[in-house]
């Protein structure tokens, strides 16, 4: 019990550390937000004049002139009742709804192409590992070619040629505009092949990480004295794949897994906006550009949350997988 | 329109890495509006990421509904000096002393709920923008009163003709539906007005609006138009590619064939976008440097080869600029005798830049600059980080600069620190564009950026004149103008010479060019965009009453 209560107060601790963050690193940025607001609205054909600078200002209440614990106090205080207050630049939005419209994309997305590179990187690499030295080696620097080609390159070229070249898929969006988003099959499938591009260029760009892993953990596995135990009693080379070697390799990654599930939250900035998607990465980049704090203070709340929680987890399970581990600590 | 800009330049930007991956000519050309049937217009103003609703015509993140849904009085084309186009207005005159403004409303107009339209409206939103200073980014300050059903009059304690066009510019809502709301805070979901167009439906990745069969005008031809979001302009070009949108305002590779790589479509350039080198010129208001001295700028003016720069740094889609920032050619009229040049010199003209200098008791040093009591004749120039077009401009401009013996370094920073540096005087030099105001008329520049009262000392907060120009002159002439008629010329030419004579000599915003703001539009499937002919609007999608104005006129091919 001790083991969880320390872990427990340990990640209150972080918590606490992060939501600090939060509130600091937004109010160190230069610029205000009434300026970026006048300059978006210019754009979008009005004019400004000074009077338009002094209604904003008193729109979005300018520089706020209450002293920083004061402020630092009430962020607290209102963060505990689950009011992260209102967006400036989707003014008066809250910053709540904001944030829900944008995290089901980011989360379906994000998320299904994590567990789909998780789960055929480790599937190859326990196949590869299994074989070490045979032509399936060349799959390592095969997919960690693919790792190392720059992120938005490797979306632009698989644009090109599976968007534009090919036509197979739409190029940007999250779903055909026409469609009204809905539980019905014609928008979910407008949605799937939507996403179908975004999701194959992280699958390609992450994969190699889950492979190689993998790969390695099976190697040094398969050299265990358990594992010529079990050839010794004659077991097939599957069951000692499957049940012997796999299981016992998969636990870093299984790890591994979790944690990456937490950051799935933060989505993929570069790939929204590669893909015009709708997500949160996009929220988060408009967010610091504008100089929304409000904003950038909940998205980064629903990250460190996320992740947070997803170490919190892992932790947890491996106190009780893992006798070792409550026993050392 | 430094914003506009800003999309532009961040897409030229962009643009380079669509040419080198070879996206530009290869791939197919699209064949219809992918927005489905063709009376569809499909058009990105550039909204980047989603859309979050909000249909209040007064709020400052509203995503649209200006002109297309609510209507104002009259419509100011402010591409061309022109009158009025009437809307909810027919006829509007100033009293004398131009204290009051009557305006006769068109009759016979209904909400699109069906209610009738009448002069308590136009009362009520004024007297609302009033009451709520937050939401009154005009500054009315008069006195609105219904004469009868269709009669309307605005007075004021002073002459206050330079407000017509602002008043003229707001869009009128209805008071039955708006009198039980908080103007502030609603994002009226589901817009009445009296436009052309009524909402049809919102998402986040897109909203469109459809024509109102009982608009009091023509019904549009144009069924519905559809306003989509992308990431940025990068996106927008990939889609002009895949024929998937039917209008966006910012480039795309290789802008002058456009006609040839996609057939569709055809590219038109309007220029409104004064592009200056501003400086922060007020030495008495804490600005330093050399530029602070009206020579040194005088010689940066004359140093610039304006034609290389068109050439290397603007694809060729600028124009010439006039010194006194009356908009070339459209505004000629409005040129006084004291302007010599009528633009800009298109070379560099470098002797006449070394003369400024030297008259001013600026020496040649041996590294080839000139110095002056010791200090080097070396200019920071605040560029904003990926506006490529700007930072190449820049570039380029000190290579030309040098050769007048002046050194031009460029500095990059980010949007939000750029505009940090200009608004409190932190600075020299910065690349950056004057705009418009909401009349074809060259007041508005003037007085929001040689204004003193939108000035302040460096380290306070600047409002559109950061160059912290201070002439008494100038801002009594601004004042004198204020209280004349915008069509009386002859009487303004007295102030609007004073005004030019001093801005030329101060020069604390010197001219570059005129930036081009360029359309790309389907002309396969709809006819009617403006022309070199009929310039009835100001061509950009971004610009919501000019953009409300082209719907209307558009007609579907076939």
């Amino acid at each position: 019990m001790n083991y969880f209560v320390r872990k427990l107060s340990f990640y209150a601790v972080a918590l606490w550390a992060a939501l600090t963050l939060n509130f600091a690193i937004p109010r160190m940025l230069p610029g205000n937000p009434v300026d970026i607001l006048l300059a978006k609205l210019q754009q979008r054909g009005g004019t400004v004049t000074p009077e338009t600078r002094e209604a904003y200002a008193l729109l979005l209440g300018g520089d706020s002139s209450d002293p920083l614990w004061v402020q630092y106090w009430d962020y607290l205080k209102n963060l505990a009742r689950g009011d992260l207050g209102v967006s400036v630049s989707y003014y008066p939005t809250k910053v709540s709804d904001v944030i829900l419209t944008s995290l089901p994309w980011t989360v379906v997305l994000v998320g299904i192409a994590t567990i789909i590179a998780a789960v055929l990187g480790v599937a190859l690499g326990a196949f590869v590992g299994w074989k070490p030295g045979t032509w399936l080696d060349t799959l390592v620097p095969s997919t960690t070619l693919l790792a190392a080609v720059p992120y938005f390159w490797l979306a632009l070229i698989l644009t090109y040629l599976l968007a534009r070249v090919l036509g197979w898929f739409p190029m940007q969006g999250g779903y055909d505009v026409v469609l009204t988003p809905g539980w019905n099959w014609e928008f979910i499938s407008s949605a799937i092949t939507y996403g179908f591009l975004p999701a194959l260029t992280i699958v390609l760009a992450s994969i190699a990480g889950w492979l190689l892993g993998m790969r390695n953990m099976m190697v040094s596995t398969l050299s265990e004295d358990y594992i010529l135990t079990a050839e010794a009693k004659g077991l097939t080379p599957m069951k000692i794949l499957r049940s012997y070697a796999s299981r016992n390799a998969v636990l870093p990654s299984v790890a591994g897994f979790a944690i990456s599930l937490g950051f799935v939250v933060s989505g993929s900035v570069i790939t929204e906006q590669v893909f015009s998607y709708p997500g949160i990465g996009g929220r988060l980049l408009g967010a610091v550009t504008n100089n929304d704090y409000a904003l950038m203070q909940g998205v980064f709340l629903f990250i460190t949350l996320a992740v947070l929680g997803a170490n919190l987890v892992v932790d947890l399970l491996y106190g009780l997988i893992d006798p070792r581990t409550r026993a050392r600590s | 329109m430094s914003p506009t800009n800003g999309i532009r330049r961040r897409a030229v930007g962009a643009l380079v890495g669509a040419t080198a991956l070879g996206l530009t000519l290869t791939a197919c050309t699209g064949s219809g509006s992918g927005g489905g049937d063709a009376s569809t217009l499909v058009v990105y103003t550039g909204q980047a990421g989603d859309y979050q609703i909000n249909f209040n015509p007064f709020s400052p993140s509203r995503i649209g509904g200006l002109g297309t849904i609510y209507e104002t009085l009259f419509f100011h084309n402010k591409a061309q000096v022109s009158d009025p186009v009437p809307l909810l207005g027919t006829e509007q005159a100033w009293n004398e002393d131009g204290t009051v403004l009557s305006v006769t409303l068109r009759d016979g107009v209904k909400w699109s709920d069906g209610e009738d339209f009448t002069a308590e409206d136009v009362v009520f939103t004024f007297d609302m923008l009033k009451e709520t200073p937050s939401i009154n980014a005009g500054g009315f300050d008069g006195t609105v009163e219904a004469v009868d059903d269709t009669h309307v009059t605005f007075s004021f304690e002073e002459p206050t003709f330079v407000k017509g066009p602002d008043l003229m510019n707001t869009p009128i809502v209805p008071e039955h539906l708006w009198a039980d709301i908080n103007p502030v805070e609603d994002v009226i979901e589901e817009p009445i007005g009296t436009g052309a167009f009524t909402l049809k439906e919102f998402k986040p990745q897109a909203y469109t609006i459809e024509a109102n069969a009982d608009y009091w005008g023509d019904e549009p031809k144009v069924k519905e138009v559809r306003f989509i979001s992308l990431s940025g302009n990068q996106a927008g070009a990939d889609a002009i590619a895949a024929g998937t949108i039917d209008w966006q305002t910012g480039p795309i590779p290789d802008i002058q064939n456009t006609n040839k790589n996609f057939p569709n479509y055809e590219a038109f350039t309007q220029w409104q976008n004064q592009m200056v080198l501003a400086t922060c010129s007020n030495a008495d208001l804490g600005c330093t440097g050399p530029q602070t001295d009206p020579a040194v700028r005088h010689a940066l003016y004359y140093a610039l080869d304006r034609e290389q720069l068109n050439n290397l740094a603007f694809m060729e889609t600028a124009n010439e600029i006039s010194p006194a920032f009356t908009l070339t050619p459209s505004q000629d009229q409005y040129l006084t005798p004291v302007v010599t040049e009528l633009s800009a010199p298109e070379r560099s003209l470098a002797d006449n830049a070394k003369e400024s200098l030297e008259s001013a008791g600026w020496a040649l040093g041996d590294d080839g600059i000139y110095a002056k009591d010791g200090e080097r004749l070396s200019l920071t120039v605040e560029v904003v980080t990926g506006w490529t077009d700007y930072i190449t401009a820049i570039d380029t401009m000190a290579s030309q600069a040098k050769e007048a013996g002046i050194e031009l370094v460029a500095a990059q920073s980010s949007w939000n620190e750029w505009t940090e540096k200009k608004v409190s005087g932190n600075f020299q030099l910065a690349m950056d564009s004057l705009w418009q105001g909401p009349a074809p008329d060259p007041y508005y520049l003037y007085n929001y950026f040689y204004s003193s009262a939108s000035g302040a000392e460096v380290g306070e907060s600047a409002g559109n004149n950061y160059s912290r120009y201070d002439n008494p002159d100038v801002d009594a002439a601004i004042d004198e103008l204020s209280t004349l008629p915008l069509d009386d010329l002859a009487a303004r030419q007295e102030y609007f010479e004073k005004i030019q004579g001093a801005i030329i000599e101060d020069m604390p915003y010197v001219p570059v060019l005129t930036g081009g703001t360029t359309s790309i539009w389907n002309t396969a499937e709809f006819s009617g965009w403006p022309s070199g002919e009929d310039l009835y609007a100001f061509p950009a999608v971004w610009s919501a009453f000019d953009a409300a104005e082209i719907f209307k006129r558009l007609e579907p091919q076939g």
